[in-house]
């Protein structure tokens, strides 16, 4: 790797000319920012609070996040039985005629059989996990030919219809943006209620973990689009054309938010 | 830094109001930006809206006022997650500073996410005079790069062109088919870009905003395309103003519900993506470096007056140009910089010199549609009027907008103006001057500047025998106040 | 809300009305006589500044104030028939001073006294119903500073509402600048000139025949456009149609 340095003005001399503009000679020791100086005692409480508060309303919440997503351009599905979303994401490959799947390796695929149906079916499904045989490039290849991108989701937000997908080992970035469809499977557990719940779920995380956010955090709304040309919307400009949304509905035994 | 043109107003004000091509264009800005904005908060509630800009206005003050420390904490922050931070006072400093790190890397092939800090600095031409290929990934501003322009707005780059100009630009410049499908026009993009990607060695990126507390970087995008930029090549770049950073994590939700909805009337753009730092060790893809420059360029100028540092809170969001019954007008090229409308009129003149853009803060009626519009609430027309007061009475002769003989009209005004007897009997010469051009109690033709500039198009009216203090003395003054 | 009977105002002109429009402010002067307000005319006063301080000449504007802020001193409310002018003395006068520590409080004192027309009915008498008739359509032009400067949106509207034959009809896109923006309407003719257009294009779809505004510069503005042209409409302030008593 080259070299780790910072170029151009060093930081001292830019940071004293904004105190100089601010009118001051050093800088404040803290900022009265009540939100910075909480402790992680404070974020679990409040991120408890927020569990409770979505649970008492866990039904309204699904109900919210699939109107709202559908309002977004998900093509929404609410699975009542598992057997129902394996069924319906075939369908929704036979229909597309997909030949070549890319999966992330999200463990909602543990426990739903959607890569072996698809199998049956004649398709081509990879996991996008590097290994022996499957190198970054190898895997960057694979998903540049795939006509269907599956992920899990970390988070779904119901005042916003949004999936939010955290890259990481096993779950590639592209995969719900290079194949022209996107297919997200979302477990209630996972349906907050506002943005705020999720960013406050993401501090928490950052403070547990020792100052850590991830490399990426994505919120996926609908599909891809542009209205660049007089202001006409078109639909897969880069990402995907077409985004479903498949919830499992039937799967509440689990508390809402983030407990898996 | 991107080419100043902004002397040229009054001149190319006057071109663009004459292209129809471009009125057609302007008319969908209000229609549709506009429009989708309006029904959003009727969605909403304006009481709620309300509150959402309240919130989001004390987040930048806030910020604002302690940049210094906010600053330091996002630098502390992103070399934690393993990026590395630079520093650019100017132009010339932050264009070098990517020219060096792209050929330090030997990088051929850049992709570039929409970036007004870019455009502002005019970064592609010094990255391709160093020999890298750079190519606009956003479909507006791949059209206009193809079209070798600069955007006319802050969200829709090419808002300017119709589809038949695009298709034409497309035909000429990639030889594909003449076409009137925008669907396909945006394919073709699409399908030249996609090869591009993949090539890439390095992703350049703007920001929406910067998060202090994690080191991240947010971008919100329609297309994919930022995604693209900031996941598929090795390094990723981004390129930024000093303000754009807000303190904590949570402060991102209100800007979240905030900006799309003012800028294209969505409830939330497709993708909104946060970056903190290069790809970790275990993860699948993403680049192997993060950097970030951090751009002044005058921006502590805004800073430092105290009547100009709100224009810092700006999000680029475009609500101001979208109603601007100027912009509406003229369009964004007329302005002669990167930024247009009501936020370019107040920040360009201190970024690019008030000099250089003496006509733009008085390109406004000061109609104040922009500051009801604003969602972080900036009083824009305040500041245009500051500015003018700058101007007007610059002791610099440089900067100075009136000429000696404005400023002794001014004077002259007071003069007369603040002394009632000696209106009344300069009333009485205008009443004598006027009688060869009166037509029924009005003046349609007065062959004096700068009124005959108003009587081109409009009648004057013709000052009446008496005033109203002469109405007031001679009648209105000896009746009772109660008439029963 | 203020005891009918023992409302003393001020009426401060304004430059327009007094040069060019005096049937304006007569009218102001019956319909707030008519509604029991004790009229009064400080001789002083003089134009508030707002030209020089649009136009960035803030030190000639400081000297008009100055002697406005003395010449309107002591009474107990200013009427102004302008939205312009009267954010001029409620709004801008409070940043003209803001750095004058002597002036700034008498500024303020005046500010919390000043009243546009429409508003002092509205909001000071409690009045939207003044028995006035007049026969015509008429749309509603609301003034940039009126609006958005003062805040005043329904309250016109609501008092053109009361008045007897007269039709009430939407002026589309009417909270948009009419081009007028004093020395800008000179400076940049073409701009000003284009949003006149869209203004004039909108009235005449709304079908009026009278355009009723409370300010006399945009009214002057437009007034002179419609004239140009012949076009069948009167332009006539608030007060004007205010001021048509029931026959």
């Amino acid at each position: 790797m080259a070299e780790a340095a910072s170029l151009g003005t060093p930081k001292e001399e830019f940071l004293a000319s904004v105190r100089q503009a601010l009118g001051r000679a050093a800088v404040p020791p803290q900022p009265p920012y009540p939100a910075l100086a909480e402790g992680l005692d404070v974020l679990e409480s409040q991120t408890a609070a927020m569990r409770q508060r979505n649970a008492a309303q866990a039904r309204e919440l699904l109900h919210e996040l699939a109107a709202t997503a559908q309002l977004r351009g998900w093509q929404v599905y609410r699975a009542a039985r598992a057997d129902d979303a394996v069924e319906h994401v075939v369908a929704v490959a036979k229909s597309l005629g997909v030949r070549r799947a890319v999966r992330s390796d999200h463990d909602v695929f543990n426990a739903l059989p959607v890569h072996a149906a698809l199998q049956k079916l004649g398709l081509t499904v990879t996991p996008v996990v590097r290994d022996q045989q499957n190198s970054r490039e190898a895997l960057r290849q694979e998903i540049a030919q795939a006509e269907l991108g599956m992920t899990g989701a970390d988070y779904a937000v119901a005042e916003t219809g949004s999936v939010v997908v955290l890259p990481c080992r096993g779950l590639s970035r592209l995969v719900s943006l290079v194949p022209p469809v996107h297919l997200a499977v979302v477990r209630p557990q996972n349906v907050v209620a506002t943005l705020d719940d999720v960013l406050l779920l993401r501090r928490l995380e950052y403070y547990k973990h020792g100052g850590d956010m991830g490399s990426y955090l994505n919120f996926i709304t609908g599909p891809s689009r542009t209205a660049d040309i007089e202001q006409t919307l078109v639909v897969g400009v880069h990402g995907p054309r077409e985004v479903h949304l498949v919830l499992l509905d039937y799967d509440t035994s689990s508390p809402l938010v983030g407990e898996a | 830094m991107a080419e100043i043109k902004t002397k040229d107003f009054q001149a190319a004000s006057r071109r663009s109001i004459q292209d129809p091509q471009l009125r057609r264009a302007l008319q969908r800005v209000g229609a549709g930006f506009d429009g989708a904005r309006r029904e959003n908060i009727a969605e909403v509630t304006p009481q709620v809206w309300e509150a959402w800009r309240e919130q989001a206005r004390r987040i930048k003050v806030h910020t604002l006022e302690h940049l210094d420390y906010y600053l330091e904490l996002l630098d502390q922050r992103v070399t934690q997650a393993g990026g590395q931070m630079h520093y650019a006072k100017d132009a010339a400093q932050a264009n070098a500073i990517v020219a060096q790190l792209a050929r330090s890397r030997g990088v051929r092939i850049a992709t570039k996410s929409k970036s007004m800090v870019s455009e502002e600095l005019g970064l592609n031409h010094v990255l391709e005079e160093a020999g890298v290929e750079v190519y606009e990934t956003d479909l507006g501003e791949y059209i206009i790069q193809l079209a070798g322009e600069t955007p006319s707005h802050l969200v829709a780059p090419a808002l300017h062109k119709t589809k038949e100009q695009v298709a034409q630009l497309l035909s000429q410049k990639l030889g594909v088919p003449l076409t009137d499908d925008i669907e396909t026009m945006a394919a073709v993009a699409r399908n030249a870009l996609r090869e591009k990607f993949l090539q890439s060695d390095l992703g350049i990126s703007g920001a929406n905003f910067l998060v202090a507390e994690t080191g991240t970087l947010v971008i919100f995008t329609n297309e994919g395309n930022g995604r693209l930029c900031t996941s598929a090549p090795r390094m990723h770049i981004g390129i930024t103003g000093m303000e754009k950073v807000i303190p904590s994590l949570q402060d991102l939700a209100v800007f979240m519900r905030l900006l799309p909805r003012s800028a294209t009337g969505q409830r939330l753009t497709s993708y909104v993506t946060l970056v903190t730092g290069p790809r970790r060790a275990d993860d699948e893809d993403g680049p192997e470096e993060f950097h970030l420059v951090i751009v002044d360029n005058g921006r502590s100028r805004l800073l430092a007056d105290p009547e100009l540092r709100e224009a810092l809170y700006c999000i680029r969001c475009g609500a101001c140009l979208n109603i601007c019954p100027v912009y509406q007008k003229v369009g964004g090229h007329a302005y002669g910089w990167v930024y247009p409308g009501p936020i370019g009129a107040v920040i360009t003149p201190v970024l690019v010199g008030l000099g250089q853009a003496k006509d733009l803060p008085f390109a406004s009626s000061l109609c104040g549609a922009c500051r009801e519009a604003c969602p972080i609430k900036i009083n824009l027309p305040r500041m245009l009027l500051h500015l003018r007061h700058k101007l007007a009475e610059s002791p610099n002769a440089d900067e100075k907008s009136s000429s000696p003989a404005e400023t002794a009209a001014a004077h002259g005004y007071a003069g007369l103006m603040g002394r009632p007897k000696l209106l009344a009997a300069a009333r009485g010469l205008g009443r004598l001057a006027q009688m060869p051009f009166v037509r029924d109690g009005k003046i349609p033709h007065i062959p004096l500047p700068p009124l005959s500039g108003w009587t081109k198009t409009k009648d004057l009216p013709a000052l009446p025998p008496r005033s109203f203090r002469d109405i007031w003395d001679q009648e209105l003054s000896r009746l009772p106040d109660k008439q029963d | 809300m203020a005891q009918r009977g023992q409302v003393t105002a001020s009426l401060f002109a304004t430059c327009m009305v007094d040069q060019l429009y005096p049937q304006v402010g007569v009218s102001v002067v019956r319909v707030l006589r008519r509604l029991g307000v004790t009229v009064q005319f400080p001789a002083s006063q003089v134009c508030c500044g707002q030209p020089l301080y649009n136009a960035g000449f803030t030190k000639p504007a400081r000297q008009l104030a100055r002697h406005t802020l003395r010449s309107l001193a002591g009474s107990q409310y200013v009427v102004v028939p302008s939205g312009s002018c009267a954010a001029m003395l409620k709004v801008f006068y409070l940043d003209l001073f803001a750095h004058d520590p002597a002036l700034l409080p008498p500024a303020q004192e005046l500010a919390s006294r000043v009243y546009e027309f429409s508003q002092f009915l509205t909001e000071v008498l409690g009045v939207d119903d003044v028995g006035a008739s007049y026969t015509g359509k008429a749309a509603y032009h609301p003034s940039c500073h009126l609006l958005r400067e003062l805040g005043v949106r329904e309250g016109p509207r609501r008092l053109l509402g009361k008045v007897q034959g007269l039709e009430s009809v939407e002026l589309p896109q009417a909270e948009s600048c009419c081009g007028f923006g004093g020395a800008f309407s000179v400076k940049f003719p073409h701009i000003s000139g284009g949003m006149l257009d869209d203004k004039l294009a909108n009235l005449q779809a709304s079908g009026a025949d009278t355009l009723v505004a409370c300010d006399m510069g945009c009214l002057m503005h437009l007034g002179g456009a419609i004239d140009r042209r012949s076009l069948p409409v009167k332009i006539r302030h608030l007060a004007q149609v205010l001021d048509g008593e029931a026959k």
